[in-house]
């Protein structure tokens, strides 16, 4: 039996892969040291570390990086054998994910009470009820400085106090699960992961605020989540957990599932409350806020799910604990789903203030293709993007609204050169349209002309003036749209044309688009060399652009064709060009 | 199921928690099962069943490398508790095979990532 093991792998992704090369010469020098009966040797897929050539790592912690063949025999003399450590190559690196809404997921069945009551689980309800009573606990929610996790970033513990404050015969809670952004879902995995911490973090504002029945408010398109939701209330009904006298104390509370039909605005609360009511689902001018007329009429508190995940922390640890870990004015971690041209593309919990640098580059590995990275898109359809040259900004909710930029729900799409970012803003503006639900004049016709203009721009049929004109379509969605669809609809605009004013600049007077991603700017030729002849690309052709045949080979009559890219797709000899 | 009292929270809080050996954990979010999960949990119970080897097999959520699912986290007596991913049918089987019976690790399926908990 091994009581030792070491994990190899060459992390630099551009050159040879040297792993197996390693591999056989730590065997051999594990056999010269007569170890090799009580070392294993195992080669990795991934070791957590990117870029820092061939690293060792002997478990548990001993990373060692830049190994050179010549350094094998030394490092299993010193630490193989004696347990010394070699400082020269040595890689220091504490983890820079932290979980505290992730701390569950993926360490227990979603589906099971009893593995969430022995990782700890409601005990934060209990602390609460005979513990604490509801001041106290809005003190410790004050002392944490726990933000809405949704997107606005507005505090928990206010939101909590105004929904308290006001008198009234029944008042409710919501959970809002109706994550909708393109490329995010964080609620889903913490609802299909560990759907009693959200629960627990629902029962505790419920009692703080004095509320007696709670929703669920999900989307139907996370049929998982629904169910295993589902799942946790029944077990929670048939442990006394939910219900009346909950742990034989005053405290009475029901929970409802109500699921959302996939429109993006009933993300929005007032949208949310309509569409709970049975009515149709959209917004509706604020004030009154929720806390004061919501659902029914009554004081509501809406939550995010990953808000209600961090509350039993909160509430077990202590508020002064979760301060500690963040930024001045943004406490405690963010779960961000990175998304798009990245390497590991998944979930990742940081504490806040770290950089977009150290999310990117040393927790998901850098862009997938190794080229440079272009440009980060946070918070959806509502956010912006941010240029690589801020890459070392600190995340935190101020911080991203400086750069143009919102925290938002979680999303991070990372974008490499092959993107062309006024693409992105008319997909972005695209999906706001689409979603716009048409009550108000400003996102419904502003969000549609800016997005002709956009389309015209990639067309290469775009005008100087058009630019300006998108500045004041945005300003006007900002301040005149009725909710904050229709106020951040123009944000993926308003970002692009300020840091990326040279691209829209290029689509519109040299007709070109540098990443080749807008094909009615590129120009299409056959690549004779490679070409098979085989006609797919004149079959294809709506313009009849594409004369020949099978014996004299094909030729693209620029004159005709529409740039519609048709030829390109089909093509399976990447026998045409595109530039 | 009986009633939860708060005796019983007590009782939980104040019992130290042992670490839990001789366990697999399958990833079965959404995620996952695009990936395939649901395969590698039905093969690795059958695997399981066919070498005869007594070991928990659980399902859990995502643990957020969402790029290597199907992930399958293996604790076992003696050796240091893995995550592997990408794993598919037959590596689902080799798992079993080498890991759990023969206590060797798998090549090339080891996703090595540490978070502060």
């Amino acid at each position: 039996m091994y009581n030792k093991t070491i994990l190899i792998k060459d992390t630099n992704i551009n050159a040879e892969d040297r792993t197996k090369n390693y591999y056989s010469l730590v065997l051999n020098s594990l056999r010269e040291f007569n170890l090799h009966n009580e070392v294993q040797v195992v080669r990795a897929a991934d070791i957590g570390v990117y870029n820092h050539g061939v690293v060792i790592k002997i478990l548990p912690d001993v990373i060692y990086q830049e190994v050179k063949e010549t350094d094998i025999p030394r490092i299993v003399e010193a630490t193989v054998k004696a347990d010394k450590v070699l400082d020269d190559l040595v890689l220091k690196k504490e983890p820079k994910q932290q979980r505290i809404v992730l701390r569950n997921c993926g360490k227990i069945d979603p589906e099971s009470l009893e593995e969430y009551l022995a990782a700890g689980g409601y005990q934060a309800l209990k602390k609460v009820i005979f513990e604490m009573n509801p001041e106290k606990v809005l003190e410790e929610m004050k002392k944490s400085g726990l933000r809405g996790r949704g997107g606005a970033g507005y505090p928990t513990w206010m939101k909590w106090k105004f929904t308290r404050a006001v008198p009234a015969d029944q008042k409710f809670v919501i959970c809002n699960a109706d994550e909708g952004d393109p490329g995010a879902y964080m609620d889903r995995s913490v609802l299909e992961g560990d759907p009693h911490s959200v629960l627990e973090g629902l029962m505790i504002s419920a009692y703080t605020i004095g509320a007696s029945k709670g929703y669920f408010y999900i989307r139907a398109e996370y049929p998982l989540a629904v169910e295993r939701v589902k799942i946790a209330l029944a077990q929670a009904y048939d442990a006394g957990l939910l219900g009346k006298n909950i742990l034989g104390s005053e405290f009475s509370f029901d929970i409802d599932i109500r699921l959302g039909a996939g429109a993006f605005v009933c993300g929005e609360e007032t949208a949310l409350i309509a569409s709970i009511e049975g009515k149709r689902g959209t917004p509706r001018p604020r004030p009154p806020y929720p806390s004061v007329k919501g659902l029914w009429n009554k004081p509501t508190a809406i939550n995010n799910v990953e808000t209600l995940a961090n509350i039993s922390p909160i509430i077990v640890r202590g508020g002064d604990w979760f301060a500690s870990i963040g930024t001045a004015t943004s406490k405690g971690t963010k779960v961000f789903a990175v998304t798009g041209k990245v390497k590991n593309s998944g979930l990742v919990e940081v504490p806040m203030g770290i950089t977009i640098r150290e999310i990117v580059f040393d927790i998901c590995g850098g862009t997938i293709s190794g080229k440079a990275l272009k440009a980060i898109q946070t918070g959806g359809p509502s956010g912006g993007v941010i240029p690589a040259e801020f890459l070392d900004t600190p995340v935190d909710y101020e911080n991203l609204q400086k750069l143009g930029s919102i925290m938002g729900s979680g999303g991070m799409i990372v974008m490499d050169e092959d993107d062309c970012l006024v693409d992105i803003a008319k997909f972005y503006l695209g999906f706001c349209v689409e979603e716009s639900c048409g009550k108000c004049a400003p996102c419904r016709i502003g969000g549609y002309q800016m997005l002709q203009i956009l389309n015209r721009i990639t067309e290469g049929k775009g005008k100087l003036e058009d630019l300006a004109q998108l500045k004041r379509i945005s300003f006007a969605m900002q301040k005149a749209s009725l909710c904050g669809l229709g106020q951040t609809a123009a944000n993926p605009v308003i970002s692009t044309t300020r840091y990326f004013d040279y691209e829209y600049k290029e689509h519109i007077l040299e007709k070109k688009c540098r990443s080749g991603k807008c094909s009615h700017l590129a120009n299409y030729t056959i690549i004779q060399e490679r070409c098979k002849k085989c006609g797919m690309c004149q079959k294809n052709c709506p313009a009849g652009a594409i004369p020949g045949s099978r014996e004299e080979g094909y030729l693209i009559k620029q004159e005709k064709c529409v740039k519609c890219g048709q030829c390109f797709e089909v093509c399976k000899f990447k026998a045409i060009k595109k530039e | 199921m009986k009633k939860i009292t708060r005796e019983d929270l007590d009782k939980i809080a104040a019992k130290p928690v042992s670490p839990a050996v001789n366990y697999i954990r399958v990833g079965m979010s959404t995620c996952g099962i695009a990936a395939g999960a649901d395969e590698v949990l039905a093969t690795l119970i059958e695997e399981a069943k066919k070498r005869n080897i007594r070991i928990d097999i659980k399902k859990c959520g995502c643990v957020g490398m969402c790029f290597a699912e199907p992930l399958v986290e293996v604790a076992v007596e003696g050796l240091p508790p893995v995550i592997y991913g990408k794993v598919n049918k037959e590596i689902a089987a080799k798992i079993m095979e080498k890991h759990v019976a023969g206590k060797i690790l798998v090549n090339e399926y080891i996703f090595d990532l540490k978070v502060k908990e």
